[in-house]
């Protein structure tokens, strides 16, 4: 094991996929010599030179429906979006054209294509720059989404995504860029759709992801001194969804509290709850509760930022609330 | 041009419209849906352009774009297959109707459903053949109405930026469903807006397959000579509705009988017998080759298999 940043592990993740196959390239905008807005591709460029790590002008419908032109001739793109907002942007290309093509065109077609796209709440993106949208997503028939929380499974996600012959769209949470973490020596790949236990429990079932199933491992430690045993479950992505972990889980446990930064409405949230309740409704001992984001634009102000998306102690009041039943 | 080249033109534009002669009566006979994008009096603009294309060469086709597909190479049995919802189809059954039709392995990369989506494709398909250095192009179609779209913009301006292979093939056939060119375009031509790019933007007369046929051979040669792309817009006129029963209130019956006059199919067989390049003879056996072929591979087609449920759920992921 190696200890490092989310950052690296996405960096460390893309230079090998280069190293390994001359048919993986990155576009989007300020990827090259400047190594992206967040620094994700810093040195890519140097070490792998301009045909393989370059930069577009601020086209996103260019970028992403480029990268399928790209995927469906025989390569693997992987491009970056600068902000997850700005697949609205370019949701022809995601939703219509990357999704889509394969399907439509009866199967004749791959479309290999990673659109790196970093989300999340985080220092005061403010309402266009801070959104999470994978529930907006999630209903693309033919497309992946994924929401790596670790820096392992920012590693072992990317790497099998750009491995995928499916589209992915990967939704990196700049928050995490930071966080340090063990990450496994040498080849690392994480099966794409295959949910987490990050921590083992029996009496509630939390299923989080990027930084919700940071706070709730946090709200889990808290509760664990109170006598309360959380499980805190990681689907690792939005689609595929991992039903069979989530529902084997609850059904031992009989609660289940689901958090995550998008708005509550319309969130992916409401899908796990649903899914839940058709299949495991019988099996609950409280009502379901979720733990999101306010419904509202984030505010830019970092002091208002804090009270749109759930913290720590949100979880745990909601975990209170379902124990108490 | 070379007589031969000629022959082959008039050949390709009798493939196309005998083709869809045959589809109009699949319509008729309630065999396939009316909503089919005819390509009737487009025929040279096609022909002419595609045929000035390799097989490994990339197409996107457009709504209008049968003529398109049939040129580049697609087998004209599977064509029909996909109109019937045949297994045998290109899509395997999805029913393809006019969107969804593609056939990889002569370069057709299908078709983007929302209209104007195929240029940023294009430009991708572009990208990949610099990537891979071959010589290949990618001639992408488009109408004068998709010209408007943003995604125009953006694919255009970053393969000029990056002289990628690409022909922008524009068919000017004026109107955009109902509304007329001069109500949506800011510019008399959409060529003019080729020099915003900084490439070369050209005009030619769409009902006359030399004419476009000589301009892309110029337009394909540039572009493999890592030149950049070209912007060619074919005047042409669709001699029918927009859809089979469309009820055509926004052009006059003068109008379209000017046009009419110009119809490819009568004007370019009479060329081709001014000139010498064919005689009669030599032309009523050619339609009646090409006759035979599109009655044995509809024949085909209809000897298909309909798909079951079971084909809803297939293909969707790699």
């Amino acid at each position: 094991m190696t200890v490092m940043s989310y950052a690296r592990a996405l960096r460390e993740a893309l230079a090998e996929e280069l190293e390994r196959d001359d048919s993986v390239f990155i576009m989007g905008q300020d990827v090259g010599a400047y190594g992206g807005a967040f620094g994700i591709t810093k040195g890519l460029q140097e070490k792998f030179g301009e045909r393989r790590v370059f930069d577009t002008p601020i086209s996103e419908t260019l970028i992403v429906g480029g990268g399928v032109g790209a995927a469906i001739t025989g390569l693997r793109p992987v491009v970056e979006l600068q902000y997850a907002d700005f697949v609205s942007i370019a949701m022809d290309e995601i939703y219509n054209k990357a999704a889509k093509w394969r399907y439509m065109h009866g199967g004749l077609f791959t479309v290999p294509l990673v659109i790196r796209a970093p989300e999340g709440a985080a220092n005061g993106g403010g309402p266009e720059h801070s959104q999470s949208p994978e529930a907006m997503l999630m209903s693309a028939a033919g497309l992946h989404v994924v929401t790596p929380s670790t820096p392992a499974d920012a590693k072992g996600l990317l790497k099998s995504a750009i491995r995928s012959n499916n589209p992915v769209l990967f939704l990196e949470h700049k928050g995490l860029y930071g966080l340090k973490g063990e990450v496994p020596e040498g080849e690392h790949l994480v099966e794409i759709g295959q949910a987490a236990v990050a921590r083992a429990g029996t009496h509630v079932t939390v299923v989080a992801w990027t930084t919700l199933m940071h706070r709730s491992l946090e709200a889990a430690e808290q509760l664990a001194a109170e006598g309360i045993s959380v499980e805190v479950i990681d689907p690792r992505g939005v689609n595929p969804l991992d039903t069979d972990t989530i529902l084997e889980s609850v059904r031992r446990t009989g609660r289940l509290v689901i958090a995550h930064e998008a708005p509550k409405t319309g969130g992916a949230g409401a899908e796990v709850a649903a899914i839940v309740a058709e299949h495991a409704i019988d099996y609950l001992a409280a009502p379901i509760v979720r733990v999101a984001g306010a419904d509202v634009p984030i505010p830019q102000n970092t002091a208002l930022e804090r009270f749109v998306i759930p913290g720590t102690a949100e979880v745990v009041a909601a975990i209170r609330s379902v124990m108490s039943v | 041009m070379e007589s031969d080249v000629q022959l082959s033109l008039l050949r390709g534009m009798l493939r196309v419209s005998l083709w869809e002669e045959r589809l109009f009566r699949l319509i008729e006979e309630g065999r396939t849906s009316g909503f089919y994008h005819a390509g009737r009096g487009q025929e040279a603009t096609a022909v002419g352009s595609v045929s000035a294309l390799r097989s490994d060469d990339y197409l996107l086709y457009n709504h209008r774009g049968m003529g398109q597909a049939i040129a580049k190479g697609v087998p004209l049995d599977r064509l029909f297959g996909d109109f019937l919802g045949m297994v045998e189809g290109t899509t395997g059954g999805l029913g393809a109707g006019i969107v969804h039709i593609a056939w990889p392995e002569v370069g057709v990369l299908g078709q983007s459903g929302t209209l104007g989506g195929g240029f940023v494709l294009a430009a991708g398909a572009g990208l990949s053949i610099r990537y891979r250095q071959t010589d290949q192009v990618v001639m992408c179609f488009f109408g004068e109405g998709a010209s408007n779209r943003g995604t125009w913009h953006e694919a255009a301006n970053a393969v000029s930026l990056w002289k990628l292979p690409v022909v922008w093939l524009c068919e000017n056939n004026g109107y955009a469903i109902s509304v007329p060119a001069s109500a949506a375009l800011s510019t008399p031509q959409v060529a003019d807006r080729a020099s915003a790019y900084g490439m070369t933007g050209v005009v030619v007369d769409g009902m006359d397959p030399i004419a476009v046929r000589e301009a892309t051979d110029e337009a394909v040669a540039r572009a493999r000579a890592g030149e950049g792309p070209t912007l060619i817009e074919a005047m042409t006129y669709r001699l029918r509705g927009h859809y089979e029963g469309d009820p055509e209130s926004y052009r006059t019956r003068d109008e379209v009988d000017q046009w009419r006059a110009r119809d490819p199919l009568v004007t370019f067989p009479e060329l081709l017998l001014s000139t010498g390049v064919a005689t009669q003879a030599t032309i009523d056996s050619m339609r009646a080759e090409v006759a035979a072929e599109v009655d044995e591979a509809a024949e085909t087609a209809l000897r298909g298999t309909l798909p079951g449920a079971e084909r809803v759920m297939q293909g969707l992921y790699a």
